[in-house]
């Protein structure tokens, strides 16, 4: 026979065509195909005046399998220890036929490597439906970049939330156990946090995820030990000291967490310290660190938290940038100017303070014989000397020692008739219990409210409603320790701070207790400064530190400024020092 | 109406086909539970028609590869049975001569009905469905079978998921 045979393994359907010059072709296709019209081109059949040969091509069928990747997902557990979720289908906001805009998908972490597993998290369904699907409700809807958080955590075995303060960091993390949970990906959580924000953490559990049962971890130690031990508990809470304290609870575990969660990881920035050390010697599947403020003085901070985070992933000595970017998938970090175009504005007003005479007398006399001490030591002098000498010159632009005379108090207080006379309310922030105790007694007209150390616990809380729901308390004095971090005091619009803290992570965490989501207006920050003091000098070094903390987190190609040298410490004084970096207590 | 359990226990598939210019077809198939949650997920490595190949199949290359050939061997694949069977490509209605399960067009803006492999399109909702011609009891089955689990999961979405583990699973070949 003249012409190509093709051949298919299976029963054929046999057509036949009559080609041009009148070469004949039979082509052979597969039975389910008999309906179809097969047109063959002159040119595809090849040279038709050549000597008859036989060539046989084979098409697709049975015996030409297709190579097919496949991958089985385990379903959630139904053992899990939470009450269980009422299913039901409700009906999505949307038109369930339309896909919306954009929705919220898990994406792998780069450190899941295996194709099977990151397929588990690219095919999950998009956090919209699971809320809907699993009838988890909300107290608000969170915003599209709190879904990102969620998003962000819930597949990550290591990871350091570390958004600006007011975003809503302990929304995502309540947001991303509670999936961790109802997906039976964790059974045993641990949550530690500063003592003093416990409480809120159970509050916003009972808003966030009302179902899940928490435990608080305190009490005497036979309590506690008790608690400890409780089977089936899906979230124990406990604070750090408690966690140092029970520290021989950690090695006789029988299974390690599925999660543990460090909410103000900074407090582990101390590599040496004892909380630090149990803190990372917990047994744990799963390290999230949460902090608005992941670096307050140098990259060492960075570094030591993710001792708990990632151990050996960053070193020290890492440049910033380099920092930067091995951390990249690890770090989620956004801020309001970032995610929050509808935020009330932040205000800031520098309030440069002409010191009282008294006060400017008292402030010379002090630099004066400071100055000529640390001089007279020579390379004795030490950085607690300097320190030491700071703090009294800071004290002195507050009250003056001798008359109690204060520039920025007149300047606070006529600021505060405004604040009352307009119904709104302010926060004064102050690094000295002392020069909140004065202020109290000397602003004692406003009737302010004290909220710091010398404050017990127990009333802490009953201090803070307070403040929110009296119309007649419209002053809060707070300590930058006890107040600095967890509290919500987006009611109020003024913030001021009434002395300088070390650092500027620790400032920007004051004043997101007014500055975060809810603020109904704008919040006015007022800085005071007095001029020609070394509260002046101290911002210039506050500025440079912004400088460090943007070339790790913003933007990796910055300029990879280190930060402070003991040169430039001893330098507030002009005072020769020995060389190399050193670190500026927080 | 389905009851509770009967939907819990339900699964429908979504199948679609990725055509990429330089690779060829890529099929891929996942299961879903009730919740939407992925139970299985298949997908095939390229296809690409030789020249002999498309002007031999002609017409039929299309419904040939993307019912026939992609996903038959795709669908064969699964453990779990689903109960429907999505997918949003017209051609791939073709599949449903080779499955016993009905298989449902999404009928989007980009999968405009062929009239010769669907029947005309109706709507669940407000989603609008067409199933392959010549099953024409598909349509109360697809109506009975998935009406719970779309009033609650848009059923164009699950496309996007294969479409994204499609191009996680070529970078991992790459």
């Amino acid at each position: 026979m003249n012409g190509w045979r093709w051949t298919a393994p299976e029963p054929l359907a046999v057509r036949s065509l009559t080609l041009p010059e009148a070469a004949s072709c039979v082509v052979h296709t597969p039975l389910s195909l008999a309906a179809g019209e097969a047109t063959v081109a002159p040119e595809a059949i090849g040279e038709l005046r050549a000597p008859p040969r036989v060539v046989s091509q084979r098409l697709w069928g049975s015996r030409m399998r297709l190579r097919v990747r496949s991958c089985k997902f385990p379903q959630p557990s139904e053992s899990l220890a939470v009450p269980p979720v009422i299913e039901h289908v409700a009906a999505p906001t949307a038109d369930p036929g339309a896909t919306p805009p954009s929705w919220t998908r898990i994406q792998p972490p780069t450190s899941v490597v295996r194709l099977e597993d990151r397929l588990y998290y690219v095919l999950q369904p998009p956090l919209e439906l699971v809320f809907v699907e699993r009838a988890l409700e909300f107290p608000f809807h969170p915003f599209p970049y709190q879904l990102e958080g969620i998003a962000f955590l819930y597949p990550r075995t290591a990871a350091l939330l570390a958004d600006e303060m007011g975003l809503g960091k302990t929304m995502q993390a309540i947001t991303a156990v509670r999936l961790l949970l109802h997906a039976g990906q964790a059974r045993a959580v641990l949550l530690v946090c500063p003592k003093p924000l416990v409480t809120n953490w159970q509050r916003e559990f009972h808003a966030w995820a009302p179902e899940l049962p928490v435990t608080v971890v305190e009490g005497d130690a036979a309590r506690r030990q008790w608690q400890w031990q409780l089977p089936d508990t899906p979230i124990r809470i406990a604070n750090y000291e408690v966690v140092a304290r029970d520290r021989e609870v950690f090695d006789r575990l029988a299974e390690p967490y599925d999660l543990v969660v460090l909410d103000e990881a900074q407090r582990i920035k101390n590599h040496a310290s004892t909380t630090a050390q149990v803190v990372r010697s917990i047994p744990r599947r799963r390290s999230w660190a949460i902090t608005g403020t992941p670096l307050e003085n140098s990259p060492d901070d960075l570094v030591n938290i993710f001792e708990f985070v990632s151990p050996g992933h960053l070193n020290h000595g890492m440049k910033p940038g380099r920092m930067a970017r091995a951390s990249a998938d690890q770090v989620l970090r956004r801020t309001k100017d970032q995610v929050l175009k509808d935020l009330p504005p932040k205000l800031f007003r520098d309030a440069e303070i002409e010191l009282s005479s008294a006060q400017r007398e008292s402030y010379r006399l002090a630099e004066e014989q400071g100055v000529l001490r640390l001089a007279e030591m020579g390379e004795e002098a030490t950085i607690r000397h300097v320190f030491e000498l700071v703090l009294r010159l800071k004290q002195i632009c507050n009250f003056d020692p001798a008359t109690g005379e204060s520039a920025k108090l007149e300047r606070l207080a006529a600021d505060l008739e405004e604040v009352a006379d307009s119904g709104r309310k302010a926060i004064v922030f102050s690094q000295w219990v002392e020069t909140l105790e004065t202020l109290a007694a000397k602003l004692a007209h406003f009737r302010p409210l004290e909220y710091h150390g010398k404050v017990p616990g127990t009333r802490r809380d009953a201090i803070l409603q307070q403040f929110r729901d009296d119309a007649q308390r419209s002053v809060l004095l707070l300590s930058y320790g006890a107040g600095g971090v967890g509290l919500n005091l987006q009611f109020a619009g003024y913030v001021f701070l009434f002395d300088r803290w070390w650092n500027p992570a620790v400032e920007d965490q004051a004043i997101n207790r007014a500055h975060r989501i809810g603020a109904a207006g704008p919040v006015t920050v007022t800085r005071f400064l007095a001029t020609g003091t070394i509260e002046q000098r101290i911002d210039q070094i506050l500025q440079e530190k912004r400088e460090l903390f943007d070339t790790v987190f913003n933007d990796a190609q910055a300029h990879e400024h280190s930060g402070l040298t003991q040169r430039e410490l001893f330098g507030l004084f002009k005072l020769k020092c020995p060389t190399g970096p050193i670190r500026l207590a927080s | 109406m389905p009851s509770r359990d009967a939907k819990s226990s339900a699964a429908f598939g979504f199948y679609t086909v990725v055509e990429q210019p330089q690779i060829g077809l890529l099929g891929g198939y996942l299961v879903v539970n009730a919740a939407g949650r992925p139970l299985e997920f298949h997908c095939t490595a390229p296809v690409k028609p030789t020249r002999a190949q498309t002007i031999l199949f002609g017409a039929t290359l299309e419904p040939y590869l993307y019912g026939e050939h992609i996903g038959q061997a795709l669908i064969r694949k699964a453990e779990t049975l689903a109960t429907v069977i999505c997918t949003d490509r017209p051609q791939a209605l073709a599949v449903r001569q080779y499955i016993d399960a009905p298989v449902a067009l999404i009928v989007g803006e980009e999968a405009s009905i062929r009239t010769s492999i669907a029947t005309p399109s109706f709507t669940i909702g407000t989603v609008r469905l067409a199933v392959a011609g010549g099953f024409t009891g598909d349509e109360s089955l697809v109506a009975e079978r998935i009406a719970l689990f779309a009033a609650s999961m848009p059923l164009a979405e699950p496309f996007e998921r294969i479409r994204q583990a499609i191009d996680e699973a070529q970078r991992g070949e790459r």
